[in-house]
């Protein structure tokens, strides 16, 4: 396959051994009086050092708990969590609570897609900086301090040594984003976990961190995880991205390849339904039928099939495969293309 | 005024409309001290049976506008003419009956849909206000016309709302838009609330009706893939204000304002080859609140192109210019349009400047500051 050597446009991506690899991870909610509902279905993908990997996908598909649940972070009841999720040898989702802590805010970072909700409201946006610190790097608050206004002008905060003494309410919603931006830096992470972290920003605002993103992860080297439903995000920023359906990465690849060739019928469907700023009017989208309430379980089918244009018998009858490795592939009875 | 005022296919009509909110004080509520200029005049006209797309950022006043133009939030001055009329004149059963011929289609239909009553009930609502329900046959045929021409089964009549996903939801607020037959319909962020594979029905449903029904429309979004996507002419607004006006296409080919090139140039595209390649305008700073919006353009303090003189002095009218592509029907406000698109003006860089948000402002946080912090 021609695009093992492709997704490694980066310095850095894809040359190492894995940083994270996340092997076969199911998250079952077992909601009151219902049926276990599988949010996440057996999801395995690897992030290498200095890698972008974009998980993509509609509403429900699962990318939050994915993220959720490879940091520690889900609702203690009511679910269930299976599989691995290697960081640096260690598998964090055997390790204690405590243990998962220290990792959190000092080796993986997670930013999430409302600032206000993941900054504290009552305490100033220096505190808050400087004691992810003085928790993580035993610094005291005066030696902090000096560092934090210096990560808030990396960010692209203007005035930082005053916004240190802003509270979250005082900043737009853009500066609030740059502002956990930079407490997640606080530590140099070696990975950064972002779930939609732009999807609530103006267009012109999201620009800026987007490219304030790309621009941290070729300086620092930290690996990033963008969780996105936008392909268009994806398209600019991600070294390989992964495309959920119903819980399941249902086809993978390097940037370039899935965009050109993309092979799995919902993949092409989602491009397909895009209005791009660059076709010309009149084009009609031709949408992907339907909706996820049509999903059938994948235990005796693909959940897709209902949604298929390129359905077959198996589909209906039979789970399908990966086929693939942890570069490319798909899950596919009969994929479209195929040139790669 | 615009070049099409007088001729005939004109359906609606805005005149130098302003939309201002009085800012009341926090803690004692009745003094006013000031006004967020949500609207700050604007002039444009929708052509009977096209789609008039207005586009912009959280805060331009899109939403402010639209609702103006359906009679649904008073100007504070200028005018809004319907179909010749004008609509702040109509009263009583007047605007009763003006107000079937413009209707309205939300964001988050969930909203907009009482949860205790059926599909069925929610229709019947529309039909009976209009005096439209007179026959049970004909209404009963009209509901089953309703929901095919929607997309969605006769069953859903006897459904409720939460038993609707968000594309159907969506389907059942435009349903009850055209139940009392509109010439116009007003979409506020119709599909930004929606899955991209859900949007593209939506859009080609909204896009069939039209060709169906010879609707005429004004569909207000921030997306601009979308906008460009189903509109035949774009407003593109900053502030309160239009900034630049043309045809979709030409709007694309031939952007003259700056932040319309930097709006366009921060739609990301699903295709590497485009995002590794094309120009990226990126704007420094917040968005200033239209409480207290900049003097002059009032996109000075973020615009690459600014210059010494005028930019922050006097407000840039909307006006025809002469650049090679640019037909005479796209206007821009922009004091240095033909010198930026010849390239004798140079961008350059910005001093980013932040907003402190207050009341009122761009920022869809909270209004007033978190109990706490009164009074420290
Ligand atoms: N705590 C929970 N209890 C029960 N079900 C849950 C819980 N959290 C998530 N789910 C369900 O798991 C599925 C996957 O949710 P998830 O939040 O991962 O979706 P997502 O891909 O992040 O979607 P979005 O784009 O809307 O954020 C959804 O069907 C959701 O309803
Ligand atoms: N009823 C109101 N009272 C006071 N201020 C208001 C009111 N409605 C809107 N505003 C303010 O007017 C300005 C324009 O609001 P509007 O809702 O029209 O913007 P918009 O362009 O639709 O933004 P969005 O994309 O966020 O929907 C904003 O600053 C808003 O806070
Ligand atoms: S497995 Fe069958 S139903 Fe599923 S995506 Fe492939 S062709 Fe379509
Ligand atoms: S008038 Fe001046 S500040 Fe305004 S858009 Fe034109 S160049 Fe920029
Ligand atoms: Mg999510
Ligand atoms: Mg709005």
């Amino acid at each position: 396959m021609t695009q093992a050597t492709q997704h490694s446009s980066r310095p850095g991506a894809g040359s190492s051994e894995p940083l994270l690899s996340v092997r076969d991870l199911r998250v079952t909610f077992q909601r009151q009086g219902e049926e276990e509902f599988h949010a996440v279905d057996g999801v395995s993908f690897d992030v290498r050092p200095g890698q972008t990997v974009g998980l993509v996908g509609e509403s429900g598909c699962g990318k939050s708990v994915t993220s959720l649940a490879i940091m520690g972070l889900l609702p203690g009841r009511g679910n269930r969590v299976s599989g691995s999720a290697i960081f640096d040898g260690e598998d964090l989702l055997t390790l204690s609570p405590s243990a998962m802590r220290d990792r959190r805010g000092s080796e993986i970072a997670m930013i999430f897609q409302d600032p206000l909700s993941s900054l504290n409201p009552v305490i100033s946006i220096g505190r808050q900086v400087t004691e992810v610190m003085e928790r993580h790097q035993g610094l005291s608050r005066k030696q902090a301090t000096p560092k934090a206004a210096d990560l808030l002008e990396r960010v692209g905060i203007p005035d930082p040594k005053a916004r240190l003494l802003n509270y979250p309410h005082q900043l737009s919603g853009g500066m609030r984003q740059r502002a956990l931006i930079a407490m997640a830096l606080a530590c140099n992470p070696r990975l950064l976990i972002a779930d939609e972290p732009t999807t609530a920003l103006d267009v012109t605002i999201q620009a800026q961190i987007l490219a304030l993103l790309k621009e941290l992860v070729v300086d620092t080297g930290t690996a990033l995880v963008m969780i996105t439903h936008d392909l268009g995000v994806v398209a600019g920023l991600c070294d390989e991205v992964n495309v959920l359906y119903g819980g399941k990465v249902v086809e993978r690849g390097g940037r370039h390849g899935l965009f050109r060739d993309p092979r799995h019928p919902y993949t092409v469907g989602l491009l397909n339904s895009i209005p791009r700023l660059d076709a010309a009017r009149g084009d009609k989208l031709s949408p992907v039928p339907g909706s996820v309430a049509d999903n059938l379980p994948w235990t005796a089918a693909c959940a897709f099939a209902p949604r298929c244009s390129n359905a077959i018998d198996p589909c209906t009858a039979e789970t399908p495969q990966w086929e693939g490795d942890q570069v490319v592939g798909f899950r596919c009875f009969n994929p479209m293309g195929g040139t790669r | 005024m615009t070049q099409t005022s007088d001729a005939p296919d004109v359906l609606v009509e805005v005149t130098d409309l302003e939309v201002y909110f009085p800012i009341k004080s926090g803690i004692i509520f009745d003094r006013t001290v000031g006004h967020v200029r949500a609207v700050d005049g604007v002039d444009l006209s929708i052509r009977r049976g096209e789609t008039y797309g207005l586009v912009g950022e959280s805060g331009c006043g899109k939403s402010t506008l639209g609702k103006a133009i359906l009679n649904l939030e008073p100007p504070t001055a200028g005018s809004v003419v319907f179909d010749g009329t004008d609509i702040a004149s109509l009263k009583g059963e007047d605007l009763r009956h003006a107000r079937k011929r413009f209707q309205m289609v939300f964001q988050d239909p969930m909203s907009s849909l009482d949860p205790r009553q059926t599909v069925e009930s929610l229709l019947l609502e529309g039909l009976r206000a209009h005096g439209l329900d007179t026959d049970t046959d004909a209404t009963r045929a009209r509901l089953r016309e309703l929901m095919s021409d929607v997309g969605l089964p006769v069953a859903a009549l006897s459904k409720y709302p939460h038993e609707f996903s968000g594309g159907q939801r969506q389907r059942i607020g435009i349903a009850r838009a055209l139940s009392v037959g509109p010439d116009l319909i007003v979409a506020d962020e119709p599909v930004s609330a929606l899955d991209v594979s859900i949007q593209a029905q939506v859009i080609n449903l909204l896009q069939d009706l039209q060709d169906k029904l010879g609707l005429t429309y004004l569909v207000v979004a921030h997306d601009l893939a979308v906008v460009r996507h189903i509109s035949d002419r774009i407003g593109v607004m900053y502030l309160g204000a239009l900034v630049e006006e043309s045809g979709g296409a030409e709007l694309y080919d031939v952007p003259l304002h700056p932040y319309t090139r930097a709006l366009m140039s921060a739609v990301p595209v699903p295709d590497p080859q485009v995002e590794d390649t094309r120009e990226q305008i990126l704007l420094t700073g917040d968005l200033p609140s239209p409480a207290n919006p900049p003097s002059g353009c009032r996109f000075h303090t973020r615009c690459p192109w600014k210059q010494e003189t005028l930019c922050d002095t006097e407000r840039p009218q909307l006006r025809v210019v002469e650049v090679s592509g640019a037909s005479d029907s796209h206007r821009v406000a922009c004091h240095f349009a033909e010198k930026i698109a010849s390239g004798e003006i140079q961008r350059h860089e910005v001093e980013a400047t932040i907003t402190t948000p207050g009341f009122g402002g761009p920022d869809a946080g909270p209004t007033a500051p978190p109990e706490a912090y009164i009074g420290v």
